[in-house]
């Protein structure tokens, strides 16, 4: 080596005028908004959402007119696939994104910004809540049309808001963490579509799930179950709302499960390869 | 002594049992550009990325600009990096782009948008200032990715091969951003790239890595003088002339001289000498009558030197490293 060695008294910090406020969570949650909806995947992800909930709706209307279906039902399975489809389309966001930046090449220039890895996933979370709440607007009318002539619209919307937003921001975080530690996008993808297939699969059994202690218990642990299960309770058989209020701690219990560890694992876990230390 | 802006000392990283720098201590002076040079695997990203703090450091330590990599937040803002592989958002436009990395450092909207203006005029992408990404070229992204690393105005920028893929002109352009950025901002550069030639036009010190180790920390005339390197060149001569050309060059101490595989015409001599090797080879070829077709010199003092520590070091035992010097 022939350069001089330095003393750290040579050490000078240049002073510049640098800005003083730190970029927040909701900088990334805006940008990734703008990303969502202007770049085209937001709208077109909202338009097929839309087409398989006009199908449907169709669908829960003509059984109604030939009595197959009490017009409680129809608007509660109604609400159901909006709920169902709208967590299962913000999953798939979310799941995009800490191994789409990765794969991108775009996640190193994330990471070598001030912002800590924590605010970039507290953004990212946020903006993918946008696309359910998204679904949630555009299942209104179709709810609304449904539920002409009986009085459960406006409980149908409230439950679908409180129910399909504690789902949404569980399977959300879910979905980041996937996404986080996955190797690749496809495989952060496929695992999040197969977790959500799992968990709503079993509310679609002909004849719902066994009865007796044991169907119980699978209704009350499988978020997504315990919440639909919730609000046909509500909608379909009128149940008051806090008689069965304890189907919620499953969603809830998602919610800490995913949520928690998110945020506190972030610097962690968000790597620029999966599952490497820092 | 100028101001220092970065400093580190014994600095390493492993991965498990892999080392992916060991010990690194250097300096480099504010309005310095430092090459980083070394064959694939050097470690010349995992130094990037310990001083960019996105890779922490297994032992030892290191400052930017004062700053200890205990505050690797601080650190963050006082660096700008344009890495190996960078992506871009497609659907972005560049002024969206930089304002919002601007944005992510902390600028308000008004400061963002001001900063991401005056860097698109710098690096001559106004014209494409409200296009999207996408259509850029890749000299256009490699511009635009330096301007990134300086939406901070930081104080030591890090250019991971920020050529790799670049057409001439596209390789002047970069090379001519990497000097005004030390000069008129005042910041250190550090030039990862394999382009030698590059690395002497433009750096005032190398550091050259092999597998993690440091190989040497110097000025350029020093890394060239100290190694001695051996110069080749090629030399082509009428074909019934190659026997004399051979006889007159052979002739001389310091040289080798052999038929290049090419052509038949053509013969590759290695001077060991002094840098005014190859002026008394063509003084003899002049004095025996033999008629100089050609004559190039292969690559540059600082290839040679390269090539000499790294060959030394047992770097390029493959035909792999002999392809990663571009020249």
């Amino acid at each position: 080596m022939t350069a001089s060695s330095t003393t750290q008294s040579d050490w000078v910090a240049p002073a510049r005028v640098r800005p003083a406020g730190g970029a927040s969570w909701r900088t990334v949650a805006a940008q990734e908004c703008r990303d969502l909806w202007l770049s085209g995947r937001g709208p077109l992800l909202l338009f097929a959402f839309s087409l398989l909930l006009s199908a449907f709706t169709y669908l829960a209307a003509t059984n109604q007119a030939i009595n197959f279906l009490e017009q409680r039902e129809a608007v509660n399975l109604t609400m159901q696939i909006a709920v169902a489809v709208g967590v299962l389309v913000t999953l798939l966001v979310s799941a995009d994104g800490i191994s789409g930046e990765r794969e991108r090449g775009t996640l190193e220039s994330l990471l070598l910004t001030p912002v800590s890895r924590r605010a970039l996933v507290l953004g990212k979370l946020a903006a993918a809540l946008t696309v359910w709440f998204a679904t949630y607007l555009v299942s209104i009318p179709y709810i609304w049309v449904l539920g002409r002539g009986v009085s459960i619209v406006g409980q149908a919307l409230l439950l679908s808001l409180v129910v399909g937003t504690v789902l949404a921001v569980g399977l959300a975080a879910l979905g980041l963490l996937v996404s986080a530690l996955s190797a690749s996008n496809k495989v952060s993808i496929a695992v999040s579509f197969f977790i959500l297939l799992a968990l709503f699969a079993p509310t679609q059994l002909p004849g719902g799930l066994p009865k007796g202690w044991f169907g119980d218990v699978l209704a009350r642990v499988n978020p997504v179950g315990a919440g639909l299960h919730y609000s046909t309770a509500i909608l379909v058989n009128g149940h008051e709302w806090t008689r069965d209020f304890n189907y919620l701690i499953a969603p809830g219990v998602l919610v800490v499960l995913a949520v928690v560890p998110l945020m506190l694992l972030s610097d962690r876990i968000v790597q620029l390869e999966p599952g490497s230390a820092r | 002594m100028g101001q220092l802006n970065l400093r580190t000392r014994q600095l390493s990283r492993r991965f498990g049992t892999r080392i992916g720098v060991d010990a690194l201590t250097f300096d480099a002076e504010r309005g310095e550009v430092l090459g980083l040079l070394g064959p694939n695997g050097a470690g010349k990203t995992t130094t990037i990325r310990l001083l960019s703090t996105v890779l922490a450091p297994t032992s030892g330590e290191f400052s930017v600009a004062g700053i200890p990599s205990s505050q690797p937040a601080e650190i963050r803002r006082r660096v700008g990096v344009l890495p190996e592989s960078a992506g871009y958002p497609r659907h972005q436009t560049g002024l969206e782009y930089l304002t919002y990395y601007a944005r992510l450092f902390g600028h308000n909207h008004a400061d963002a948008i001001r900063t991401a203006t005056g860097l698109l005029d710098e690096f001559g992408l106004t014209e494409r200032a409200a296009s999207p990404i996408s259509i850029y070229s890749r000299g256009m992204r490699q511009r635009l990715g330096i301007a990134r690393a300086l939406v901070n105005d930081p104080d030591v920028v890090f250019l991971d091969e920020p050529t790799l893929g670049l057409d001439p002109a596209g390789q002047l352009q970069i090379l001519h951003a990497v000097r005004e950025v030390a000069a008129r901002r005042g910041a250190t550069v550090v030039l990862s790239t394999h382009m030698l030639a590059e690395v002497e036009a433009v750096c005032s010190k190398v550091l050259i890595l092999d597998r993690g180790r440091m190989l040497k920390w110097s000025t350029v005339a020093e890394v060239t003088a100290a190694v001695g390197a051996p110069r080749s060149a090629v030399i082509r001569v009428p074909l019934e002339q190659v026997g004399a050309a051979r006889q007159a060059v052979g002739a001389l101490p310091g040289r080798t001289v052999a038929a290049a595989e090419e052509r038949p015409d053509v013969l590759r001599v290695t001077s060991s000498a002094s840098s005014d090797g190859m002026n008394a080879v063509l003084q003899e070829l002049v004095r025996a009558g033999v008629p100089i077709l050609g004559f190039e010199v292969e690559g540059t003092r600082l290839t040679d030197a390269y090539l000499s520590l790294t060959r030394d070091s047992g770097a390029h035992t493959g035909a792999d490293a002999e392809t990663e010097v571009v020249r």
